[in-house]
């Protein structure tokens, strides 16, 4: 009984649905613009998204209807979230302060927060990848890695 | 027809190209040894790499990864009872316990030998069969080619199994993508909203890169694996060639494992866990003893590992030839071919048949290669890698998908747009929408969308230019054979079930 008073329309595949929907329609409106043979397989697809997503949607809810329970999407989503949001925190880093800077901090900042917790481990693994990594795309392959746009001002 | 195949053996022994294919091989198996990473995710790091270096360097390595990391997977499936992969599934059955038993070394020495046998099978499939299939391709026209761009997306989609909506979903989504950027005839932008950075369209490498690599990267970091670590000196490893007469009785599993592991490949949608399942299945229902199987009979190892090697090899077949890959990983290869230029189908066995054919070589020596790092001291290094912590392996992975995604044009944008596919990967992963599709609808997409508008400026404009001959007719018959076959399979079973 307990399963059938869950909310029917928090369930992942549901909201995944809605979401493709929402996006889809989205997306449609600059088709109008296009010329026809242009907007022909956009279009398509898009129509061809929403459509599918609705059936998507009817058979979810109907699998609510009938009292089963959607899978967890994580077991655990503070990791999950965590670990995105450290990637994303990387990147933008990496955007504004450099390249080396935020890699020498994320790659035992990641490793220790996700359970390696050996400081000499970290040390060692860090100074060899960045080490590595300047050798052989900087020294070697002359690849420029953004320098962070906050020095630039 | 096969006089390419030797004009192109020189270029392969080529030092640099040689050493990609061992170097290839080599992260393979460490790539396959550490459970949640595959050679899909690997070569998707990868290819952003490979930008700046000759194409056979780069098909090189990917054909060496491809090989290396389907018996890299065997390494923690035997000593651990996980998968390094998910085609390593069926080689737990029967290679943990051995391990239980103190013949993990000689588990691994004939997953090794196995695996090398079905590689090889596999690329002598490749070299057979491509060059004759590729013939036949270069009679198709616009229409012939956007049906099989259709029929591609078709096999994908329905013969993948799951849900076909969640197929069906996935692909339009990546052909949705494709259409991303100018308009190829009329130069219009589509769907770029100002941006500059997508007036080229989305470079496939950062779909590839955000789908296949940061969502295993999240696993990895979600639920670290807590091993008790793995005593090589427990393994009972001795010399190859001590243990290869062990093996002598295991010719017809090979064999067996090689033909259906080939036939699997070559299968759109189907993949080396189908193919290792299958042969395992087939090798003990033929077995004298079936009875010891499960309880550490090495032929289960055998025919497990032969099988999901001889998939490699041969899922390039359908895609080097008409651009539909036979399984995930061969899409992404598919990916990596264009990043260098190299379109996949008909043309490319007329305009690179040095490539071509050497990418087919390299396939042959990464397989062989497999045998010679099969002695005690590889095999026990590399049962080693179950030590290395994933937390930390999680953090430079992270490192390398920002460096290959930035290298490709220079640009932070690309590494946020590769973020926001990831995190769409990684939805679509959790709630089981295929991958695959996304990637084939980006490769086919455009190619479909050009040559429709060419076929129907050639018809002026009349769509039954695309029924007018009987390629088509047959593609498009095909096509309806793939997405009703299985529904009328099932409802046969199941009324024989009934009945």
């Amino acid at each position: 009984m307990s399963e059938s008073r869950k909310p029917r329309l928090t369930r992942p595949e549901t909201l995944t649905a809605i979401g493709i929907i929402l996006v889809a329609a989205g997306f449609l409106i600059p088709t109008v613009d296009l010329r026809p043979i242009s907007a022909l397989l956009p279009a398509a697809m898009l129509i061809g998204l929403i459509v599918l997503s609705v059936f998507l949607l009817l058979a979810d809810q109907r699998k609510a209807k009938a009292g089963e329970d959607a899978a967890p999407m994580t077991k655990s989503p503070k990791r999950v979230l965590g670990a995105f949001g450290l990637i994303v925190a990387y990147a933008i880093a990496t955007d504004f302060l450099g390249f080396y800077p935020s890699t020498a901090v994320t790659i035992p900042l990641v490793a220790w927060i996700f359970g390696y917790r050996s400081p000499i481990g970290l040390l060692i693994a860090t100074v060899i990848v960045v080490g590595t990594i300047w050798a052989i795309f900087d020294f070697g392959m002359s690849q420029d890695f953004p320098a962070g746009r906050l020095w630039d001002r | 027809m096969y006089s390419d195949l030797i004009h192109a053996l020189p270029d392969v022994f080529a030092l640099t190209n040689f050493a990609a294919v061992i170097i290839g091989v080599i992260a393979g198996i460490v790539v396959g040894a550490m459970p949640g990473l595959s050679a899909t995710m690997a070569i998707s790091v990868l290819v952003p790499f490979t930008f700046g270096l000759e194409p056979l360097v780069a098909l090189g390595l990917m054909a060496g990864i491809y090989n290396g990391a389907m018996y890299g997977g065997a390494i923690p499936a035997v000593l651990l009872r996980i998968p390094g992969t998910p085609a390593a599934v069926a080689t737990t059955f029967d290679g943990y316990p051995m391990a239980q038993k103190g013949e993990g070394g000689f588990a691994l020495q004939v997953a090794v030998v196995s695996s090398a046998l079905g590689g090889i099978a596999s690329a002598f499939a490749l070299m057979l069969l491509a060059p004759p299939l590729s013939r036949v391709t270069l009679l198709f026209g616009p229409s012939e080619v956007f049906w099989v761009a259709v029929f591609g997306l078709a096999s994908i989609i329905f013969l993948l199994g799951g849900n076909p909506i969640k197929g069906l979903i996935s692909a339009c989504f990546g052909v949705f993508v494709s259409v991303v950027g100018s308009d190829p005839i009329y130069g219009n932008d589509r769907f770029t909203f100002g941006q500059l950075e997508m007036l080229d369209g989305i470079n496939i490498v950062i779909l590839l890169v955000g789908l296949y690599a940061l969502p295993p990267v999240i696993d990895l970091l979600e639920t670290p694996l807590k091993t008790d670590g793995v005593n090589s000196t427990k393994l009972g490893t001795e010399s190859l060639w001590k243990a290869l007469p062990k093996m002598k009785g295991f010719g017809m599993t090979w064999v067996r494992g090689s033909l259906i592991g080939i036939w699997i490949g070559i299968l759109p949608g189907a993949g080396g866990s189908m193919a290792a399942f299958m042969s395992y299945n087939e090798a003990r229902r033929t077995s004298k003893n079936p009875d010891a199987w499960g309880e550490g009979e090495p032929e289960g190892v055998a025919a497990a590992e032969t099988a999901n090697n001889a998939d490699t090899a041969s899922a390039l077949i359908p895609a080097l030839t008409l651009g539909i890959p036979g399984t995930a990983v061969a899409a992404v290869m598919l990916g990596g071919l264009l990043v260098h230029g190299l379109q996949p189908g008909p043309m490319l066995f007329r305009d690179n048949p040095d490539i071509v054919f050497g990418f087919m070589w390299q396939f042959l020596f990464g397989a062989i290669l497999l045998v010679l790092l099969g002695g005690s001291l590889a095999t026990n290094s590399f049962a080693r890698l179950l030590n290395l912590p994933r937390p930390l392996l999680g953090s430079v992975i992270i490192v390398l998908m920002l460096i290959g995604v930035y290298s490709i044009h220079g640009r932070m944008f690309d590494v946020y747009l590769m973020l926001g596919f990831g995190a769409v990967g990684w939805v679509m992963d959790k709630l089981k929408f295929p991958l695959p599709p996304v990637v084939l609808g980006l490769i086919l997409g455009g190619f479909a969308e050009e040559n429709l508008r060419l076929a129907l400026r050639i018809g002026r404009g009349d769509w039954m230019v695309l029924f007018q001959n009987t390629t088509s007719l047959v593609l498009v018959a095909l096509t309806i054979a793939v997405i009703v076959g299985p529904t009328l399979k099932k409802r046969y079973i199941d009324s024989r079930k009934a009945a």
